[in-house]
């Protein structure tokens, strides 16, 4: 289906690009206060993606620095993946404030394996730009990244998602509410639908997820 | 080629006219050299949407498009997945199609008895459909073009003011469906010429997942705005239309990875931009 050498090589590029944007060098040796770096465990040789692996989409995106990120550079690391636009007038800001809850639930060495991922709708006017004012905004740290993408993507996104939308006459979009966990390989392990829920069970599995990962990366 | 490049636009230029007025059958049948093999043109005209929140318009524009005049069949479909290996039952990724995936056929590239060469193709996936459109160049038609489309009659661009067309739509809901399905493509054309639209199979289209009624079937009772942002109220257009709400009902309980025994589908195109139709000046 989706040729993994070339998946890969979109991979090689946004981390390439990812490195360069690093607050940190790129495989600089981890501490507690600086986990590694998402790009250093893509640099094994990788095994072939699991069969439900939301990686194997061949898409594109490009992040809040204008960089382009393949989202198989976040194999390796339990990730919070939503769908949101920048310019939402009620329900974005509650998810990304159910999503920083969520972190807050984490145990601290859990918190730091976790990426965060927030896919805008708003493919016209979710520029880069338009990203970074939303990070700055919300105040989104390092580990959060901002992605906008070709419109076919975002519908593929959200059809693997289940996540529903529509934009309405005045260009908001109506859309599902929904916070889903990818497990390293990128399969869906969890989801949470609707906002200012109890975030303990997504908490519980990303936990347990993050745990894996750390013995897995020693 | 200037003489293509000139049938295609004046096609288009045809094809948006505004048409004054009840559309007639030679206006609207535009057929030519500019519509591909198979397709009908299904003129710029608008849809009115039977469940819409009150900041929505009552109708939504369409711009002209070509539209498959009948659903894909078992046999056209063999052909792309003879062709794209990926999408063979034995092969595809359960993230693209769940268990079940073309499940009439005999084998991966055998159809066998319960599935015609030219019955439609059904129990496929949203992203097969996806691909089989992309890879013929095509794409699936929008919620608003398959409507606007199917909203026509026999005789009239407008289906629901003929006599008897909404009572021959139910007509076709009341059938079970056959166990073998019948040839694609054997109904009578509607106004602008595309069989099938009604009474054969449902049809995919590529935002399906824009119908949004409930967030989740257990909990609800209406558009819940912690599921849904933006939600309010939505109203129906048209409360006798049963069929429409049907096609709503299954769109909203969809996701791109089911495959549903009689759902197929059919492709559209867009014109020749309009910047193609100017450059003939």
């Amino acid at each position: 289906m989706k040729t993994i050498p070339l998946a890969l090589l979109l991979a090689a590029a946004a981390l390439a690009a990812r490195a360069a944007d690093a607050p940190r060098p790129c495989c600089a040796p981890a501490t507690p206060a600086q986990p590694t770096a998402p790009c250093c465990a893509e640099e094994k040789p990788a095994a072939p993606l699991a069969t439900r692996s939301l990686y194997q989409l061949d898409a594109t995106w490009t992040n809040d620095a204008a960089k382009p990120v393949s989202l198989v550079s976040l194999r390796g690391h339990p990730v919070i993946l939503a769908m949101f636009f920048a310019s939402c007038e009620y329900a974005c800001p509650v998810i990304v404030n159910d999503i920083k809850r969520l972190q807050a639930q984490l145990p601290a060495a859990a918190r730091e394996r976790t990426q965060v991922v927030l896919v805008t709708f708003d493919v016209a006017r979710d520029t880069p730009a338009g990203l970074r004012a939303f990070r700055e905004r919300m105040s989104l740290d390092g580990q959060w990244t901002l992605l906008r993408g070709e419109e076919s993507s975002v519908q593929e996104l959200a059809m693997l998602l289940g996540v529903k939308f529509k934009q309405d006459g005045r260009g908001q979009f109506a859309h599902s509410n929904i916070i889903t966990v990818l497990n390293p390989e990128g399969e869906i392990a969890h989801q949470q639908a609707g906002l200012n829920g109890d975030v303990s069970e997504t908490a519980r599995v990303l936990s347990g997820l993050a745990k894996v990962t750390a013995v897995a990366a020693k | 080629m200037p003489a293509l490049v000139r049938i295609a636009a004046t096609t288009a230029l045809l094809a948006l006219l505004p048409l004054a007025g009840q559309e007639t059958p030679s206006a609207a049948r535009v057929v030519g050299p500019g519509v591909p093999a198979g397709m009908v043109t299904i003129p710029a005209g608008s849809y009115a949407p039977l469940l819409r929140t009150s900041d929505e318009p009552e109708r939504v524009a369409v711009a002209a498009f070509w539209l498959d005049a009948r659903p894909v069949t078992n046999a056209e479909f063999l052909e792309f997945v003879r062709a794209h290996p990926q999408w063979r039952r034995s092969q595809v990724s359960p993230l693209f199609a769940d268990q079940g995936y073309l499940g009439d056929w005999a084998g991966d590239l055998e159809l066998g008895a319960r599935a015609a060469a030219d019955a439609p193709v059904v129990r496929i996936s949203w992203f097969a459909v996806r691909a089989f459109a992309k890879a013929a160049g095509k794409r699936l038609p929008t919620t608003a073009e398959w409507e606007r489309a199917a909203a026509a009659g026999f005789t009239r661009a407008d289906g629901a003011s003929e006599p008897g067309f909404n009572a021959w739509v139910l007509g076709g809901l009341a059938r079970p469906t056959p166990e073998v399905l019948p040839a694609a493509g054997s109904g009578r054309p509607n106004f602008f010429g595309a069989r099938d639209l009604h009474g054969l199979v449902w049809e995919w289209v590529q935002d399906f997942n824009t119908a949004m009624t409930t967030g989740e079937s257990r909990a609800d009772s209406g558009l819940e705005r912690n599921l849904f942002c933006g939600a309010g109220a939505a109203s129906a257009r048209d409360v006798r239309d049963y069929a429409g709400f049907m096609r709503g009902g299954l769109r909203s309980s969809l996701r791109a990875s089911y495959v549903v025994p009689n759902l197929g589908f059919r492709c559209a195109r867009s014109l020749p931009s309009a910047s193609s139709a100017n450059s003939f000046q």
